[in-house]
């Protein structure tokens, strides 16, 4: 009942949308059932930490602990950006938006998170990649929003690259069924029945399927150097669009290969699935910092932030040590919450300078006090300082690479951190700082947008300080999930 | 019989990259997606399965009615010159297409060992179509041709899951088809917002966003 009403939700917001002109009730409505989505997503954690996992429709949706974790993170973000997403629309980059923009704006966000959602909580592996397209096609209508050169641009070049991707993570899911069918004999592509006989696949095939389906949902993570859509992508949708795109999306296509990686470790006696992770993630992270030192538009710096980030993440999962693949999900939440921050202040700053590059943002702190001190907290979260939440996961996946002996990666780890340090510091620094332009008035942020950024902050904050008892027990049992136990 | 169906569908993947024209490289498409109508529906026989029939009679109705119908009418609509924007003569194009061959052969050789041979024709034809598809997405600079590029990577993978697995799980398939038609409208509009802002539709111009 539970996880039924979490995918409905969305999927009636999306229809209220559509057919209620009032905009104060759909208004309070929309976030009455985002909140109760949350809520939703907390009780299904209970039960799973208490019970077994949940299933329903005969197998249609189920829920583990690895499933429900990415549920509470979607549903977190969306939460905030659908608050946020008010005030913004209210006077957007490109001004105010016609009635009918609007709703079709709450309508293909509420597609988007539905999508996501059923991502996560489909068992069939077949289900799951058109859960993830989907999440394509809902949000290139939010990349593209503003109908200009540069969003239509973005928008087709995210369409494009990530549906090849798409289908290239298919044809590794058709590999697999043929594995599946052959060599285990049953004909299902649901996930818990693979699991179950992954001993039996052949594995040459299966390390072949398994490498297209990380080239595929890895271009729709974001990692180098499929990340090629990412930073157009990322900076030119709207920005709640951009929270959710770096927050949420690109982990929703780590979830996918997730998946599969518990299949290919169950089956080989090598450390395959993660070795290939190990490496995708440093080589990310590595080639992020760099690009990041040369950014001019400061949402594209965010959106090179969420690539390297996505490294950080899949280089924990990589590690393959309990520890390590801990804090890489902790990351996730971590990151999300912080580039959820960030994206948020970011879209407020260039409402009101009217200009994506950092050259000529100057002296926030002037202009707009609170953003300009949320963009500090967001700032020093995300490159990792204590006492934020950031910390503690990066040090978490950091111990581990050591207590695997990974010096040398370890080593260019450190490397690229100190080069994110330095990029984000430089650029950032100066927007917050600086004197500001003559021309420019200082002015308030909306009350809805303030509580966002208190919400957000307080969570980095609290969750630096250490982990509620609930959500280790949440974590734990999402490793074990992952780690096969 | 079987043989026949995938030589054509093999033949109409080489014929897509020598052409120079739109309407050409349409109809090529159309003409591939029949002859993976006629595989599917020839391994539904075999198999004597009533999910496969469906699926062949869906694919005659999607992909080569109803797409190439669309992708027409809307290349009238936004009456846009007809050539393709090179980057590779046909003839250079076409020794990729032949290397993509001798690639997918080893390929298949090597991942399914020793299997029926049907299969492996069947394995090699999908990933040449594959190859094929994408290397039209890569190599032609009409935003058209990438569109038509990835259906025909996608009718690569409708060949592969038809033959090797006597088609996926019958939702999952529907799910992918609907998918792919969803797919094809949302491109189709952002191909109709290109040409107006851009007044072309050379993906090769289309250079705002940098670095």
């Amino acid at each position: 009942m539970l996880l039924v009403c979490l995918i409905a939700f969305p999927f009636l917001a999306a229809c209220f949308s559509l057919v209620l002109r009032n905009k104060r009730l759909l208004a309070l409505i929309n976030v009455f059932l985002y909140a109760a989505m949350l809520a939703l997503g907390m009780g299904l954690a209970y039960t799973i930490c208490v019970k077994q996992p949940v299933v329903v429709f005969e197998r249609l949706l189920r829920a583990d602990a690895l499933s429900v974790f990415f549920v509470l993170l979607i549903t977190w973000v969306s939460l905030w950006a659908l608050v946020y997403s008010k005030g913004y629309l209210e006077h957007t980059e490109e001004g105010e938006l016609s009635a009918r923009k609007k709703s079709l704006y709450y309508f293909f966000f509420h597609i988007f998170v539905f999508s996501m959602l059923v991502a996560t909580l489909v068992d069939n592996l077949g289900h799951l990649w058109v859960a993830i397209e989907m999440t394509t096609l809902a949000s290139t209508f939010l990349v593209g929003f503003y109908n200009n050169k540069t969003s239509v641009e973005a928008a087709w070049k995210y369409l494009i690259i990530c549906s090849v991707g798409i289908t290239i993570a298919l044809l590794g899911t058709v590999l697999l069924y043929y594995n599946v069918v052959l060599h285990a004999g049953i004909r299902s592509l649901n996930w818990s029945d693979i699991v179950s006989v992954a001993a039996q696949l052949d594995h040459r095939l299966l390390v072949v399927a398994f490498l297209f389906v990380f080239v595929g949902y890895g271009t729709k993570a974001g990692l180098v150097p499929m990340h090629t859509w990412l930073p157009d992508a990322h900076s030119q949708a709207m920005t709640p669009i951009s929270a959710l795109l770096s927050g949420v999306l690109l982990k929703t296509s780590i979830y996918a290969i997730l998946r599969f990686v518990i299949i290919v470790d169950k089956s080989l006696e090598v450390n395959f699935a993660f070795t290939v992770m190990l490496y995708a993630g440093i080589f990310s992270i590595a080639v992020a910092s760099l690009f990041m030192l040369a950014q001019k538009d400061i949402k594209r710096l965010l959106a090179y932030s969420s690539i390297e980030n996505v490294g950080i993440i899949v280089f924990g999962f990589g590690i393959g040590t309990p520890l390590a693949i801990l804090g890489a999900l902790f990351h996730c939440f971590n990151h999300a919450c912080a580039k959820s921050l960030l994206f948020f202040s970011a879209g407020n700053i260039v409402k009101k300078y009217k200009t994506h590059n950092m050259n000529l943002i100057q002296g926030v702190l002037e202009v707009m006090p609170f953003t300009g001190v949320v963009v500090l907290i967001g700032m020093f979260a995300i490159i990792g300082m204590p006492p934020f939440a950031i910390f503690a996961s990066k040090i978490t996946i950091l111990v581990a690479a050591l207590a695997q002996k990974y010096f040398l990666l370890t080593a260019l780890f450190l490397l690229s951190m100190a080069i994110v340090f330095a990029g984000l510091l430089l650029h950032l620094g100066r927007v917050v700082f600086g004197n500001k332009p003559k021309t420019i008035e200082p002015s308030q942020d909306a009350l809805s947008v303030k509580i966002v950024f208190i919400i957000l902050s307080l969570y980095l904050v609290l969750f630096g300080l250490g982990l509620l008892p609930q959500a280790q027990v949440l974590l734990n049992k999402a490793t074990d999930i992952i780690r096969g136990v | 019989m079987m043989y026949a169906f995938l030589l054509g569908m093999m033949m109409f993947a080489y014929s897509m990259v020598i052409t120079r024209r739109v309407t050409a490289l349409i109809r090529s498409f159309r003409l591939q997606s029949l002859f993976l109508a006629l595989v599917t529906f020839s391994f539904a026989y075999k198999a004597a399965n009533l999910e496969i029939y469906i699926v062949s009679v869906l694919l005659v109705m999607i992909k080569v009615l109803g797409i190439p119908y669309y992708l027409r009418r809307l290349m009238e609509k936004i009456n846009i010159d007809e050539s393709l924007g090179l980057f590779m003569n046909p003839l250079l194009s076409l020794v990729a297409a032949l290397l993509f061959t001798f690639v997918s052969s080893l390929f298949a050789i090597i991942v399914l060992r020793n299997q029926d041979p049907l299969i492996c024709i069947s394995l090699i034809i999908a990933m040449v179509t594959m190859f094929i598809g994408f290397f039209i997405m890569v190599f032609r600079a009409k935003a058209i041709t990438q569109i038509v590029g990835l259906l025909t990577m996608e009718n690569g993978i409708f060949l592969l899951a038809a033959a090797i697995t006597d088609g996926m799980p019958f939702f999952v398939e529907i799910a992918i088809f609907f998918d792919v038609f969803v797919c094809v409208i949302i491109t189709g509009i952002f191909l109709y917002r290109i040409n107006r802002l851009f007044t072309h539709i050379d993906v090769n111009r289309l250079t705002q966003l940098r670095g």
